[in-house]
């Protein structure tokens, strides 16, 4: 697996690709996004010959890149990332915030 | 008028730019202006909004400065309250409307406003629009579509800006209009102005794609549906549509998000209007008024006095999850080659939920990782922010 930053690239079985994914949306410079900064602007970009980003579309939130041949991950502020052939799962970092729908554990409270 | 002649060109077919990508930002940036309104582009729109369904332009366009006076308003002109009295100190935001509407040369007397044209006017051109282009492009040329423009808009403008102003709206506007239920009907007849970006950036993208599958007569009739809204959405803010009265209101004078999107502001309002209406936020979730004197003033002490856990999470982020382990509240639990796992107490040790994070060094800046409180090690934690288990987290390659 890789990773550059709050992203993560898991490796995965073609298959496991859902038959729902269809290309993810582009940005207005035709940039295969991961992931941006809505405030820094910073954006994760997937390129590179045979590179596909794909997006579930019963569930945008759910991203994969197919990777033909050689791909590269690159960002602003970070060094440029090599992904090698094959199927990726995206995943974006996330941070625990105690849920007020979920009860606490036994006896305690948030 | 089309919608495309109402909006700005999205498309540089020259450089090389991607038609979809640069309609959804163009929306994106229409559903959070906080231009102030272009009311004669606006009042054009509504004309056009009627006119265009068969029904005469209303007799009187009025405007007001946010969303909270406009429902107001509303709910005065279609007879839900009595003519409210002259204004005081204790006043909500929106000033006096009798007073207002008299200005604007409309007669502030209750049932004036005559029955809701919403229905005509927007939920049924959308339909037919909707319906339209899913049939010149098929089922799965419209999820497409969707997928590449509207989902992204939809996102950024009606989930975190259109969908909190609402749910906030729904709170502070019983008192003033009587009640939760005329509250909620007055709601629901208004419309969203440029927060109706989120659908109509679909439909806007529509029409370079489907000129290419031929089905361009189609789209053309499916924009010309939209054109009053598509005008109404570049030029104000959220508007509510009778049969006499269209009450029209100004976009918000300044939104505040965080990286995500999200509404968010510890200086002020993530979200207000000229006329003081305003939305507190932290990363999303809703906030009292008085956050930012709260953060200003905080104080460990006040952080684990809060009893309200998303307020308690804004003071403990404000003041920095390292901070707070450093002086003396956290302990080292774990170390290891993905960082340091801390650990605090938050209130009472037998009933409160601990504070655990990870303190991860990146080159020369230091991340603080909020993680649930079962967690043992530095890795595990980490492992978590990615929805793995700990043996599962191997990076090849992390920069």
């Amino acid at each position: 697996m890789f990773r550059q930053g709050d992203v993560l690239l898991v490796p995965i079985e073609g298959s496991a690709v859902p038959a729902t994914a269809v290309p993810a949306p582009r940005d207005r410079a035709g940039r295969q996004v991961l992931a941006r900064g809505e405030a820094t602007g910073h954006a994760h970009v997937i390129s590179g010959a045979g590179v596909r980003l794909l997006a579930d579309r019963d569930n945008l939130d759910r991203l994969f890149v197919q990777v033909d041949e050689a791909g590269v991950l690159s960002h602003d502020e970070r060094p440029e990332v090599a992904v090698p052939r094959g199927h990726y799962r995206v995943v974006r970092q996330r941070r625990y915030a105690p849920d007020p729908a979920v009860p606490p554990a036994p006896g305690q409270r948030r | 008028m089309t919608m495309a002649q109402l909006a700005a060109p999205a498309i540089d077919s020259a450089g090389g730019l991607d038609p979809l990508g640069a309609a959804a930002a163009k929306w994106t940036a229409i559903g959070l202006s906080t231009a102030p309104a272009d009311r004669d582009t606006a009042a054009e729109a509504v004309r056009i909004a009627y006119t265009s369904v068969g029904l005469p332009a209303p007799k009187h366009v009025v405007w007001f400065d946010s969303p909270l006076a406009g429902a107001r308003a509303a709910a005065l002109l279609t007879g839900r309250r009595g003519l409210p009295g002259p204004r005081g100190p204790e006043s909500p935001p929106g000033g006096d409307l009798a007073d207002l509407l008299q200005t604007q040369g409309c007669p502030p007397s209750p049932g004036s406003a005559g029955v809701s044209v919403r229905a005509a006017v927007r939920t049924e051109p959308w339909t037919a629009a909707r319906d339209q282009v899913r049939t010149a492009l098929g089922p799965d040329g419209w999820a497409r579509l969707w997928t590449a423009c509207g989902a992204e808009v939809w996102r950024a403008v009606t989930d975190h800006v259109a969908a909190p102003l609402r749910a906030h709206l729904r709170a502070v506007l019983p008192p003033l209009v009587g009640g939760a239920d005329p509250a909620s009907a007055v709601l629901l007849e208004g419309g969203g102005g440029q927060h109706d970006a989120g659908w109509l950036a679909a439909f806007d993208a529509a029409e370079p794609s489907i000129m290419a599958t031929g089905a361009g007569p189609t789209l053309v009739r499916a924009a010309q549906r939209l054109a009053g809204l598509g005008g109404l959405a570049r030029s104000a803010g959220w508007w509510w549509p009778y049969a006499d009265v269209a009450i029209l209101t100004e976009r918000p004078g300044g939104v505040e998000r965080d990286n995500d999107g999200r509404l968010h502001s510890a200086t002020g309002p993530a979200l207000h209007y000229r006329d003081g209406f305003a939305v507190h936020a932290w990363h999303g979730e809703p906030m009292p008024d008085d956050l930012p004197e709260r953060l200003r003033h905080i104080t460990r002490r006040r952080i684990l006095g809060e009893p309200d856990a998303d307020v308690r999470r804004a003071l403990l982020e404000h003041y920095g999850y390292g901070r707070f382990m450093r002086e003396g509240y956290g302990h080292q639990v774990a170390s290891d080659d993905c960082g340091v796992l801390w650990r605090a107490p938050l209130g009472d040790a037998e009933t409160d939920e601990p504070l655990l994070a990870v303190e991860v060094p990146d080159g020369d800046r230091t991340w603080w990782l909020r993680v649930p409180p079962q967690t043992r090690t530095a890795r595990e934690g980490v492992a978590w922010t990615f929805g793995l288990a700990e043996e599962q987290y191997r990076p090849l390659i992390e920069v």
